[in-house]
Parts: C-alpha cells; sequence; structure tokens
C-alpha cells in the first residue's frame, strides 16, 4: 500500500490538489479565492488524465518520421479530454468571474457572506 | 343513473360557485333546493334501477384499479340517509343562512358535498372510496371555514390536517391490502389471499388498525378526535349539523368497509386489534361525554356529545357481532337524525335571540316552545329513553356488547354505555329543564321568538322521524340483519 | 423510416443553431424563433419515440465517422425519446405562462439572451438524455449549469445575482466530482462510450479487482450528480434560486434541469456501471436515506418559509428526496417509480410555478403570504390551476402525484428492508405536504378586500393557455398513468 503511493505519486500530487481545491471552492468565503480554488480543482483532474495517458518511453502522439506503429506513442485521447476539459474551465471561470465583478461593483466587497448580509438589508 | 346522481349536484354545485352573484335570493335557493330535491330522486332511482353488486365502472386509474362504482346494502342504507339528512338540512338553511355572508358559495360547497358523499356510499372499491373521502374532506372545508373568522381558520386547518393525517393511515393499509389481497373491490367477508398472508399476519393487523384509526379521525375517535369539537361548532348551523350527523358518519362507513368488506371480521376476530379498538372506543365514549357535560357553550357541547355518540357505533361494530353490527347501524341512523335535529335547534336559538352559551338559555322555552319541545324529545333519544330511535339502537348496542363472548368487554362495555348515558342526561336535560322552568318568572307574556316554518319543519321532520324508528323499528332492523348474516357467520341465531 | 435514425442528433444541433442565430435577432424575432424550435423539436422527438415504441429496441447513431469503441455516439430508447418530448413540452408551456412576466421585468436589450440561454438549455438538455458518451455528458452538464445560471440571473437584482454565485458554487463542486469520476472510470476501463464501459465495469466486478476504486467511482459521479440536481443536505442553493428568478426561468429550473442530472444518474446507474453492480456498492442505501431525510427536512423547511416562491422550491427539495428514495430501493419497482415521478413532479411544479407568478401578479408583486390573502378571487384562474397542482402535490387520486405515492407505496412493499421507513417517510411528507400547500390554498381562497386589482383570462391569454395545458398534463399523467408506465418499462426495458 505505502509503496504504491510513492510509485503513483503523480495520482496522489492529483487528488491531493482536488482536495485542495475542492476545499477552497466550498470553504473560502473570498470569491475570488473560490475561482481559484475551482481552477485548482480542474487542474488537478487534468494532471490525472494527463499522468494517466503518458506512457513512459513512447511519444507524443504526432507523426514523426513516418512511423506509424501504434506502439510508438502515448494515448491522445486523454490529451484530448484535457484540451476539451480547459475549454470548459475557461468559459465557467469567465462567467464566475464576470458574475463576480458585477457583485463587487454593486456591493464593494468580495465576501459572500458579507454581500448577503447587505442583500438582506438593502431589500429591509 | 349512478352518474347522473352524482352528475347532478355537481353540475348545479359548479353553476352556483363558477356563476356570477344572484340578484334574487329567493331564485338562488329555489334552485338550490331543485337540485337538491332533483339529486336525491335521482339517487332513489339509481337504487332502484341498478341491480344488487352490478359494477358501473368509470374509468381505469392504472392496472388492476378502477374507479367504479356498484350498489349493496350497506350503500342503499348509507345513502337514503344521506339524503333524509341533506335535504331538510339544506332547506333549513334558506331561513338560517339569511343572516350569513357568501350564501351562494355555501349552497355550491354544500351540493359538490353532496355529490361526493353519494359518490362515496356507491363507491365499489377502496381506491374510489378514498377518492371521495379525500375530496369529502376538502370540499367539506369551505364549510367549516364560512364565517371567515380567525377561530374558523384555525378550526379548519385543524380539521383539515387530521383528515389529511388520517387519509394517509388509510393509505399505509390500502399500499398493504394492494399486495396482500386478491382486489381492492368490497367483498363481503374480505378479500385477503391466504396463501400471500402466509406469515404476514402481524403486519397486517397493524394495517387494519391504522385503517381504523385513520378511518376513526373522521368519526372522532380518541386519540385524533381533537379536531371534532373545534370544526363542528365554527360551521353555519346546519353545516354543523350534517357533518355531526352524516360527515362524521363517513368515518364509520369506511370502518365497516375496511372491517367488514377488505379484512373480513374473522380475520380480526380475538386479535389485538379488537380489543385496542374496543378500548379506545369505549374512551371516547366516556371522554366525550365528560368534556361534553363540562362545556359551556350549545353548539361545542353538542359537538363533544358527538364524538361521545360516534364511539357508540364503533363500540358495536368492534364486537364483530351481530347484535352490536345492527345496533351499530341504528344508531347511526338515530344518531345522525338525531344530533342534526339538535343543531339544527342549537341554529334555531342563535339565529333568533344570539345566544350561545348554555346558561343563557333559562326561560327560552317559553319563547319558542315548539323548538324546545323538539329539542326535548330530540335530547330524550339520545340519552336512549324509549319509545326513540335512541333507545332502540342502544339497546342492541348493550346486547351486542353483553353476548360479545369476550373476556371483561362483555361487563365493561355496557357499564360504559350506561354510564355514558347518565352524563348524556346530565349535559342535555338541564338545558330543557331550565328552558321551560327556569328564567324570570314575573314575564308573564313572554315574546314569542318561533323560528319560520323553513327552519322549524326540518326540527320537527327529525323529531317524527326519530320516533317513528323508536316506535317501529322491526323493517330496519330486519334490513340490517340480512347484510349481517352475510358478513357476520359467528352467533347468529336467528 | 430510417430516416428517423438522424432524428436525435438533428434536435440537439439544431437548437445549438437556433441559439447562436437567436443571438443576432430582435427580442421578438428570438422568441418566435424559440417557440417555432420547441415545436419542431416536439415533431422530432414524438417521431423518435413512435420509431422506437414500433421496433421495439433502441438504436444508436455514430457521431462523425469512428464507430465504437473511438467515436462518439447517440443513443435513442423508447424512455429517452419520452423524456426529451415531454422537456419540450413542459420548457414551452412554462416559457409562455411566464411570458408576459419576463417582457415586464426584463431589460428590453436583454431579453433576446433568454431566449437564447432557453435554446442552449434545451439542446443540453436533450443532449444528456440521448448520449451514450460520457466526457459529452460531462460538457453538456456544463453547458446546462452556464444557460441555467444566465436564466437565474436574467433580471438583475442583488439576489438574482448572489443566487446565481452560489447556484454556480455548488454546481461546480458537484460537476468537479462528477468530472472526477469519469475520469477515474475511464482509467480503470479505458473506455468513454457508455456500453463499453458497462462490459469492462462488469468484468471488473467479476473479478472482484479494483473494489475499493470502483466504488469510490461511483460514488463520486453520484455525489455529484445529486449535488447538481439538489439532494438534500446540498439543497442549500435551491430557495434562492428558484425563489428570486422569473417564474419561467423557476419552472424550467426545478422541474426541467434537475430532472436532466437525475436522469443522467439512472443512465449512469444502468448503462455505465450496470444495475446489480451499483446495487451491490450499497450506495443506493445512502441514497435512499438522503432521500428519505430530504423527504422530511425539505418540508419541514418549506412550512417555516414566508415566502410562496420559496416554499414551492424547498417543496421541490422534498419531491426531489421522493425520486432518490425510489432510486434507492435497488428495485426495478423503485425505478419505475422514480422515473413516473420526474414526470409527475415536473408537470405538477411547472403548473405551481407558473400558477403562482398568477397570483403574486395579482398581489402587487408580493411573494409574502399576508399579501396573497384572497389571490384566487382576483386571478380566478392561477387560483385554480394553484389548487390544482397543490392537490396534484398533496396526492389528491385522479392527479399525477397520487399515481407516483402508489408506485412509491408498490415498491416500497415488495422491498423487505426499506418497506417500514419508506412508508412511514412518506405518509410524514405527504401530511407535511399538504400542511404548507393546504394553507396556501385557503389563505388565497379567503376572501379580503384587497388594495390589489383583479386579472381576467383576457389579460393573460398566455398563461391560461401554459396553466389549462399543464393541468390537463397533471389530470392525464393521474388519470390514465398506465401508458405512461407501460413505456417506462418498456425504455428501461431497452437500456440494458
Amino acid at each position: 500500500m505505502g509503496a504504491n503511493f510513492f510509485v503513483n505519486y503523480e495520482e496522489v500530487v492529483a487528488m491531493i490538489l482536488f482536495g485542495i481545491g475542492f476545499a477552497n471552492l466550498l470553504l473560502q468565503n473570498n470569491l475570488i479565492k473560490k475561482i481559484i480554488g475551482m481552477n485548482i480543482m480542474d487542474a488537478a483532474i487534468y494532471l490525472f488524465l494527463a499522468e494517466k495517458g503518458y506512457i513512459a518511453g513512447r511519444a507524443a502522439p504526432i507523426i514523426t518520421d513516418g512511423v506509424q506503429k501504434m506502439e510508438a506513442y502515448i494515448n491522445p485521447i486523454p490529451s484530448g479530454l484535457v484540451l476539451t476539459g480547459i475549454v470548459v474551465s475557461v468559459s465557467v471561470t469567465a462567467l464566475m468571474l464576470s458574475i463576480t465583478i458585477r457583485l463587487y461593483a454593486r456591493y464593494h466587497t468580495l465576501n459572500l457572506d458579507e454581500i448577503s448580509a447587505l442583500i438582506k438589508k438593502e431589500e429591509a | 343513473m349512478i352518474f347522473t346522481a352524482i352528475l347532478i349536484p355537481v353540475l348545479a354545485g359548479l353553476i352556483l360557485l363558477l356563476g356570477p352573484e344572484w340578484k334574487n335570493r329567493k331564485q338562488l335557493c329555489g334552485f338550490t333546493d331543485a337540485a337538491l330535491l332533483l339529486s336525491f330522486l335521482a339517487v332513489c332511482v339509481a337504487l332502484g334501477t341498478t341491480k344488487e353488486n352490478e359494477a358501473v365502472t368509470l374509468f381505469n386509474l392504472t392496472t388492476g384499479l378502477p374507479i367504479f362504482f356498484k350498489i349493496d346494502g350497506v350503500s342503499r342504507f348509507f345513502a337514503v340517509l344521506t339524503g333524509i339528512l341533506w335535504v331538510p338540512a339544506g332547506i333549513y338553511a334558506f331561513g338560517y343562512m339569511e343572516h350569513e355572508w357568501k350564501e351562494k358559495r355555501y349552497y355550491g360547497f354544500y351540493l359538490l358535498s353532496y355529490a361526493v358523499l353519494t359518490g362515496l356510499d356507491f363507491s365499489g372499491n377502496l381506491i374510489t372510496f378514498y377518492l371521495f373521502y379525500e375530496s369529502m374532506s376538502l370540499l367539506t372545508l369551505p364549510l367549516v371555514l364560512h364565517n371567515g373568522s380567525k377561530e374558523a381558520i384555525m378550526a379548519g386547518l385543524k380539521y383539515l390536517f387530521f383528515s389529511l393525517a388520517g387519509a394517509y393511515m388509510v393509505l399505509f393499509g390500502l399500499f398493504l391490502l394492494n399486495r396482500f389481497g386478491n382486489t381492492l373491490t368490497f367483498t363481503a367477508g374480505g378479500v385477503l389471499d391466504a396463501a400471500l398472508l402466509e406469515g404476514r399476519e402481524g403486519l397486517l393487523l397493524a394495517g387494519a388498525f391504522l385503517m381504523i384509526l385513520g378511518f376513526g379521525v373522521k368519526a372522532g375517535m380518541f386519540p385524533l378526535h381533537a379536531w371534532l369539537p373545534a370544526a363542528h361548532p365554527v360551521a353555519p348551523a346546519p353545516a354543523s349539523g350534517v357533518l355531526s350527523g352524516m360527515i362524521a358518519k363517513c368515518g364509520v362507513l369506511g370502518v365497516i368497509r375496511t372491517v367488514f368488506y377488505l379484512f373480513g371480521a374473522d380475520f380480526l376476530r380475538g386479535t389485538w386489534v379488537q380489543q385496542v379498538w374496543l378500548v379506545l372506543s369505549l374512551t371516547t365514549v366516556l371522554l366525550g361525554s365528560m368534556m361534553a357535560y363540562r362545556e359551556k357553550g350549545l353548539k361545542k357541547r353538542l359537538a363533544y356529545s358527538t364524538v361521545s355518540q360516534v364511539s357508540y357505533i364503533l363500540f358495536g361494530l368492534a364486537t364483530l357481532q351481530w347484535e352490536g353490527f345492527t345496533g351499530a347501524f341504528l344508531h347511526t341512523a338515530a344518531h345522525a337524525l338525531m344530533k342534526c335535529g339538535l343543531f339544527l335547534v342549537a341554529g334555531a336559538i342563535i339565529f333568533k335571540t344570539g345566544k350561545t352559551k348554555v346558561e343563557e338559555l333559562s326561560g327560552i322555552g317559553r319563547q319558542m316552545p315548539v323548538t324546545m319541545i323538539c329539542y326535548t324529545l330530540l335530547s330524550l333519544s339520545l340519552i336512549g329513553i324509549p319509545p326513540f330511535g335512541g333507545f332502540v339502537s342502544k339497546w342492541f348496542l348493550g346486547r351486542g356488547g353483553v353476548n360479545s363472548g369476550l373476556p371483561v368487554f362483555d361487563i365493561l362495555g355496557p357499564a360504559v354505555l350506561l354510564v355514558s348515558a347518565l352524563l348524556t342526561a346530565g349535559y342535555l336535560l338541564p338545558i330543557s329543564i331550565r328552558g321551560f322552568l327556569g328564567g324570570e318568572e314575573s314575564v308573564v307574556r313572554p315574546e314569542k321568538k318561533e323560528p319560520s316554518f323553513l327552519m322549524l319543519a326540518p326540527i320537527v321532520l327529525f323529531t317524527v322521524l326519530v320516533t317513528v324508528l323508536g316506535i317501529c323499528p322491526d323493517k330496519v332492523i330486519g334490513y340490517i340483519t340480512e347484510i349481517a348474516k352475510v358478513l357476520i357467520k359467528e352467533g347468529m341465531t336467528g | 423510416m430510417e430516416i428517423i435514425r438522424n432524428f436525435p442528433a438533428a434536435a440537439i444541433l439544431l437548437c445549438l443553431f437556433a441559439g447562436i442565430v437567436s443571438s443576432g435577432l430582435k427580442p421578438k424575432a428570438a422568441k418566435w424563433l424559440n417557440h417555432a424550435l420547441i415545436v419542431v423539436e416536439m415533431a422530432l422527438n414524438l417521431c423518435t419515440l413512435y420509431y422506437t415504441a414500433v421496433t421495439g429496441e433502441a438504436f444508436v447513431y455514430v457521431m462523425g465517422k469512428f464507430p465504437a469503441p473511438w467515436g462518439n455516439e447517440i443513443r435513442a430508447g423508447v424512455l429517452e425519446a419520452l423524456l426529451a418530448l415531454f422537456v419540450c413540452g413542459v420548457m414551452l408551456l412554462s416559457l409562455l405562462g411566464g411570458e408576459k412576466e419576463l417582457e415586464e421585468k426584463v431589460e428590453e436589450n436583454k431579453l433576446f439572451l433568454y431566449y437564447v440561454l432557453a435554446d442552449h438549455l434545451l439542446c443540453s438538455l436533450l443532449a444528456l438524455i440521448y448520449t451514450n458518451d460520457l466526457f459529452t455528458a460531462y460538457v453538456f452538464v456544463e453547458i446546462n449549469t452556464i444557460s441555467a445560471c444566465g436564466l437565474i440571473m436574467i433580471r438583475q437584482t442583488g439576489r438574482t445575482i448572489e443566487a446565481a454565485v452560489r447556484y454556480m458554487i455548488m454546481s461546480l463542486l458537484g460537476s468537479g466530482l462528477l468530472l472526477m469520476g469519469l475520469c477515474m472510470l475511464y482509467d480503470l476501463t479505458g473506455h468513454l462510450l457508455m456500453s463499453n464501459i458497462q462490459e469492462s465495469v462488469a468484468r471488473l466486478h467479476a473479478s472482484g479487482m479494483y473494489g475499493v476504486p470502483l466504488t469510490v467511482t461511483i460514488g463520486l459521479m453520484t455525489v455529484g450528480l445529486a449535488i447538481k440536481s439538489a439532494l438534500f443536505p446540498f439543497h442549500t442553493w435551491v430557495p434562492d434560486a428558484y425563489g428570486y428568478s422569473t417564474a419561467s426561468s423557476a419552472a424550467i429550473l426545478s422541474s426541467l434541469v434537475s430532472k436532466g442530472y437525475i436522469f443522467l444518474l439512472i443512465k449512469i446507474i444502468y448503462r455505465v456501471i450496470g444495475f446489480e453492480v451499483f446495487h451491490d456498492t450499497k450506495i443506493v442505501n445512502v441514497l435512499f436515506l438522503f432521500g428519505l431525510a430530504g423527504m422530511i427536512f425539505g418540508s419541514l423547511s418549506a412550512i417555516k418559509e414566508n415566502n410562496i416562491r420559496r416554499m414551492i422550491a424547498f417543496s421541490s427539495v422534498a419531491q426531489i428526496g421522493y425520486i432518490y428514495m425510489g432510486i434507492g430501493m435497488g428495485t426495478q419497482a423503485g425505478m419505475v417509480a422514480a422515473i413516473f415521478h420526474i414526470f409527475s413532479h415536473a408537470a405538477a411544479k411547472a403548473l405551481l410555478f407558473v400558477a403562482c407568478m398568477g397570483i403574486t401578479g395579482a398581489s402587487g408583486g408580493s411573494v409574502k403570504f399576508q399579501d396573497l390573502t384572497g389571490a384566487a378571487y382576483r386571478n380566478k384562474l392561477a387560483g385554480a390551476a394553484f389548487t390544482a397542482g397543490s392537490l396534484s402535490m398533496v396526492g389528491l387520486p385522479l392527479f399525477s402525484g397520487f399515481i407516483s405515492k402508489l408506485l412509491f407505496a408498490q415498491a416500497a412493499v415488495q422491498n423487505q428492508g426499506k418497506m417500514l421507513p419508506a412508508l412511514v417517510v412518506l405518509a410524514v411528507s405527504t401530511i407535511l405536504n399538504a400542511v404548507y400547500f393546504m394553507k396556501t390554498v385557503i389563505r388565497i381562497y379567503t376572501p379580503e378586500q384587497s388594495p390589489y386589482e383583479g386579472i381576467t383570462w383576457k389579460n393573460q391569454k398566455l398563461l391560461t393557455v401554459s396553466c389549462v395545458l399543464l393541468t390537463v398534463l397533471n389530470l392525464h399523467l393521474g388519470c390514465l398513468s398506465q401508458s405512461w408506465e407501460n413505456l417506462i418499462m418498456k425504455g428501461l426495458g431497452m437500456f440494458a
């Protein structure tokens, strides 16, 4: 068990990063920190995917020198997934940032609890 | 024909509810009256033309769960009784509702309630019964809420929540029966499948108990009776009358259907369910009487009396013995007439004098002699004094208790009934005594305050009917015994 | 007939293009394009439903030129087509019902965006329903989230923006877990297409290898989707998101968006993990417990609420609990009940939100209970529709809610260990439902002199159409549930 952790240290790092990101997204009060947490979480997943797609000793799946054997290259699908994931996470980040800007312009704070309190006060 | 009988009041009720305000009050009353009579006529025709146990299916809810109607002995009994109560109480309302608001709405819901009661009486299986039972809770709610005061709304909410809680206990049983029974159609002797049942008796008994308790909510059975004394009195008097007289009996109808037509009397005989049921009903009999004895408001006192009296009926059924069964049916009819009559009297007093407390009623008998004579006769019947209907029914209930062959209960039951009868005398008769003898003697010629003919006639009618039921009950007893013969095999001696 | 095989893919692409085209159109044109689009979608999905029902088997449509196991696929069976048809119908009715409010409350230059978002939302829902590829499902889950977020904050007030942020945060947590789960699943099996994964998972399960990672994976995906579909205790974003957005948005979010995720979960259970494997992981029991808790706590929160919109929102939490309870039974009957409740709840909740808009509209726009007194007299149609929706929620026979309860109870009775808790909680929760819905109905029918003006049906023709049709849908589900049940059973059969 313990040895596995050292052999698969990339996965372990990915999981730890995922946990850090997840906790930040969930627990931080500051909106920007939440967004950073989300990005850490996503990056952790991409690290995990990239690591899983990599096969030691093989090249990136771009045909060079006419070598067409499958055994020469790594699995290209995880790389594709990472690219797609990055697109998704970029758009989500953009959306979150734009909402954050709106809220900051209205309430001059990034703290979500304070914003809630201000909204309640505004309505009362 | 059954559809027509249900559709007429539904349509008439919807016309009243959705239509514009009526300018002429007489026309409004006339329309309601015509609709009521026509509906009752349609019910009678339906009773006459439909063959016994002929199923009239409306549609299928899902596989094996049709919404359908059929007519058997029990539905005949209840349908006729409903009509006898609903039409006069409706006529009484034309007089009474003059001083209330939103009459149109009242009549609309009154008619709709009649329709669902008819549907309830004719329901052929539990799912249909449940449908109409729920509708009944919802449609009679506006009657309780009628005057819109805070007290009425609180009472209405209480009524609603207790009713729904009861209905879901029933639903619980329904789910079990759907699994362990052959069908949900009401079948004399029960529908349980012995093969499926194997080893699950405990569960089924729990289901039966929940259903009895659930239907018992409407009948005001302890421990779920608290809504009844709150909800019945706040409604307008004619509505209180039918609520106590008939709606409470629908709970009884539910119990009859559950025990004798779904689980079967033999399944429950001698089990803990029967014991607990007996204890609960006897507790309610005593408790209701005592609460009524302590209560100061007239209508509220009558409502507590309903709690007590309806549990007489449940006790009779709980004996699972033919005399108790007969007594239960007789008391259903007698109590419906008596209690509706008494509420109408209370309404007449409120309408004419505005008095609601018992102690204010001294000398009322000299102002409203006919009304108070009817009150006295109805009270005597409710106490169980011959020659009124209440005596016959209580006689059978008592005999049912004695001959039930149950240890303890064969003594305890009749004893509780007797004590409660004494209490009944204690809370009803003082009103008559003070009404006729009390008050200011010096007034030689008290002002006459007799209510109008429209209000007086139903009261007199109920009094006469109760007396007739007491003097010649043979026909009714014979009819009920026929039903009992099929349902209860044991102990039928003749 | 063969051409129908192209319809699911066409339906998804059509929405996507309609959304893009709409972004260049005037609000009115965008609206008409959207409505026309949904009608066309309904026709397409109806054809698909008919085709699958007649042929009796699901079909696979290969997207692009790569065959399995590399390419991307769409798969349509009876259940998918039925749900897609239903989604389109409810969406159209919700949009119609809330149209007047939208035109009044949303800024003129932003109105077209609403329809762009609605088109994309429909696109992502259809994709979630039809796709046979897990990663595609993830991408569309995100598209769904983004469009839903836009729908929440189309009317920009502090409340809606805050609600949108909270919604986004919870959703992102959910999709993060889902993505992690499916990456691990890809790692374990080497496939992304559902049918291929299922084969590998079955092999893994049989060999007993990777037991713990498999369970963790399933757990991650389940929890992720549960968060996104607002299962208790992950429901904290619900009341704000449904409570302060426009009526159409709330109706669409509660009746369709959350159901899309649940349907994806059901698909994952049947088509990715395999029903038996899923059952063996005991995660069903966790879902069952959370479902039960949601049924009770959602209703309790609803009782305490003094804002009618938030009350309905909390009721959604309870109803989602019902669905998860059904899934958590771990039996076929429970699943049928859960799927039926997806339909039933969607119909009733959309009706409630739309009718609620009519009621609040007749009370000066206030959502506080004390202002609603007598609202049903001022807006008779909305009052009646709200009552119908409430009765369906409470479970009066003839309405769809009753059939749901019946199916849940039947499923519970067949399941030894879970029977008692399920039945008891079902009964308690139903009574709690009755408490707050009937309380509301009584209040709106309590006559009172009110400063607010009444609304007749002539001033709200679209709302009338929407309310009437949704009520009919509820009654149809309640009275003729047999054909729906048969289709659901048939569809579940095709999942295997």
